[in-house]
């Protein structure tokens, strides 16, 4: 009997004195197509603490100076995290390598106001596993370690655009003949010009609300080029209302161009190029005031809109004028519709500056991007019906996930 | 020379910027930071031009007692009005009790809302010209949109034995047709953006250049 008892209440004894944490494993591992400032830390345990602690120091191997940082406290059920190694690229580059631990906590510290956070971590918890992970940016985006093909995809559709506008330039220019469908929005920004100088009226040009940087901001400058020429050829007056000043700077020097390249650049006056408020609704009411007071006959709307279109394109249409709208903000395509005499949908928009100077150049980018909408047409159809039968290849290859 | 530069710069910066998309290295993602930190700064130093153009388009007007040169007078007192509490108030002017923060919570702010609030109206008056049943596809839009209008309110939802039907039938309108057209719009449009973009940066596209261009 006591040759059973002594290691019984040996095995008793080492129960109650030591903590009873399972084994617990820990991983940190750079995400794939990361951009090496970030890693994913990850447990697996059996072990049911009041909560988890993960403390993180730099460099691979402990030394004097070692730094720890209480990154997070997580609730029981956490799994895993996601650690941010720098806030400041410039002036705390990522190291290397990472080392991290996983603290079980046996009660929940509070960590407000609290001058020594991982010390006070450690005394509420004992240390369940260690890791190393080393943060590794990727030098290009591939998708395809989470089987998302879009960036690779999107790679070839720019370079297929690409491709297909040398080429289609190359046969404009050898005499071949491009159809481009006739878009009555565009056509009636001339006769809306002709209008405009019948009635020895101006024409209000409103480039959009947002920053120069926006692509409909961008279009809308390349048409107010064309635009300019054209007013200036019919010696008319053409006033840009703009709400950011440096898409009035570069308005300035556009309109000045389309003066020039028309061969009046003295009847060119920057006045008439305003800005008007860098608010929206102030913004608004000034360019209606504009509409009121120098009764615009032609009004053009071309670039990006939010809540402001319908207040200018209804005390446009209060005013009699003809207006032509164009934006790829889909929200505000209903207004215009209602409140327009023509509206340029989407797509449209980005190609009035081809269309209208039929620059065999411009066109043959469009009739890049028409190809690619066929791509496009065919992969919804064909990814519809792989979906239906349980193929997501399509799907994946549209994807676009990580960094 | 003074157009060759600009296309070489437009080139080179944005190839560089295309690039951010598919490389989301850090070194490189901390440099197209740069650059769109230089573009932040250059919107800003605009700001003051944006000022000088406001006083030299408006300023003569009144001088000369043009025709509505009051209201002129008013935005330039009212720029005054914001910008000298601005300066005198510096990093504190957002505070409680400055005179920067009264002017903007008190009157700018209302000024703004009411503006908002005029969108009600002109939704309104839009509204009676896009339903006016002229043709078929005027009628479709009328039909259509009375019954997203009549689902969306309480009194549609509520109608007995219809609306939960309604309701049913309001939210097919929204999520199949309605989702359908915004995609092929936003696909598109990408599509626009994206030869746009190639057109600048392969600098086929100049008009933007100005008058050497």
């Amino acid at each position: 009997m006591k040759r059973f008892l002594a290691p019984l209440l040996g095995l008793l004894l080492s129960l109650v004195a030591v903590p009873t944490f399972a084994a617990t494993t820990l991983t940190a591992t750079s995400p794939p197509d990361g951009s090496g400032e970030n890693l994913d830390i990850a447990w697996e345990s059996s072990d049911s603490p009041a909560g988890w602690a993960v403390l993180r120091a730099k460099g691979a191997a402990a030394a004097a100076e070692d730094t720890w940082t209480v990154l997070k406290l997580l609730a029981p059920d956490a799994k895993k995290l996601s650690d941010k190694v720098t806030t400041d690229v410039w002036t705390d580059p990522p190291a290397d390598a990472y080392r991290y631990e996983l603290i079980a906590l046996s009660k929940v510290p509070d960590l407000q106001d609290v001058e020594d956070a991982t010390a006070l971590v450690r005394a509420s918890g004992s240390v369940a596993a260690t890791a190393t992970g080393n943060p590794q940016g990727s030098w290009f985006r591939t998708g395809l370690a989470l089987k998302n093909y879009g960036p690779i995809l999107m790679l070839l559709i720019i370079l297929a655009v690409g491709v297909m506008m040398w080429k289609f330039t190359e046969d404009v220019r050898a005499g071949k003949e491009v159809f481009i469908r006739r878009i009555p929005g565009i056509d009636a920004i001339e006769e809306g010009i002709g209008r405009a100088t019948e009635m020895g009226k101006p024409i209000l040009y409103v480039p959009g609300i947002e920053e120069l940087q926006d692509i409909q901001t961008i279009a809308s400058m390349l048409i107010l080029g064309q635009v300019a020429e054209k007013v200036a050829e019919y010696q008319s007056d053409i006033i840009v209302s703009c709400r950011v000043p440096i898409v009035r700077e570069v308005a300035d020097e556009v309109v000045r161009s389309g003066y020039f390249q028309a061969g009046y650049p003295e009847a060119y006056n920057p006045r008439n190029t305003r800005f008007v408020s860098s608010e929206q609704f102030a913004f608004c009411a000034g360019t209606n005031g504009f509409i009121y007071r120098e009764q615009p006959a032609t009004n053009i709307y071309l670039g990006r809109f939010f809540a402001e279109s319908l207040i200018l394109a209804e005390t446009g249409f209060v005013n009699k004028s003809i207006q032509i709208a164009g934006t790829a903000e889909a929200t505000q395509l209903p207004f215009f519709v209602a409140s327009c005499d023509y509206t340029l949908i989407g797509e449209e928009l980005f190609a009035v500056s081809a269309y209208l100077s039929r620059d065999p150049r411009l066109v043959s980018s469009l009739k890049a991007s028409d190809w690619i909408k066929v791509f496009v047409v065919a992969s919804i159809l064909i990814g519809t019906v792989l979906a239906t039968f349980g193929v997501p290849l399509v799907i994946n290859l549209f994807s676009i996930s990580g960094g | 020379m003074r157009s060759t530069l600009p296309l070489i710069l437009t080139f080179v910066v944005g190839l560089f910027m295309v690039g951010e998309f598919f490389i989301p290295h850090w070194r490189y993602h901390m440099w197209t930071q740069v650059f769109l930190e230089w573009g932040f700064i250059l919107a800003a130093a605009a700001y003051v031009l944006g000022l000088v153009n406001l006083v030299q388009v408006n300023l003569p007007k009144v001088l000369n007692k043009e025709q509505d040169w009051p209201y002129k007078l008013i935005m330039l007192a009212a720029i005054a009005t914001m910008m000298i509490p601005g300066f005198i108030g510096g990093e504190t002017r957002l505070q409680d009790g400055q005179m920067y923060k009264w002017l903007f919570d008190f009157v700018f702010v209302p000024l703004d809302a009411t503006m908002f609030a005029l969108l009600a109206f002109y939704i309104a008056s839009a509204a009676f010209r896009a339903f006016r049943a002229r043709n078929l596809e005027a009628t479709v839009l009328l039909a259509a949109a009375i019954l997203v209008m009549l689902a969306r309110v309480p009194i549609g939802e509520n109608l007995p034995v219809i609306g939960t039907k309604l309701v049913q039938f309001m939210n097919w309108i929204m999520d199949v047709p309605n989702t359908a057209a915004r995609r092929a719009i936003f696909i598109g449009s990408a599509l626009g953006a994206v030869a746009t973009g190639l057109r600048i940066i392969l600098g086929i596209e100049r008009s933007h250049l100005g008058t050497d261009g």
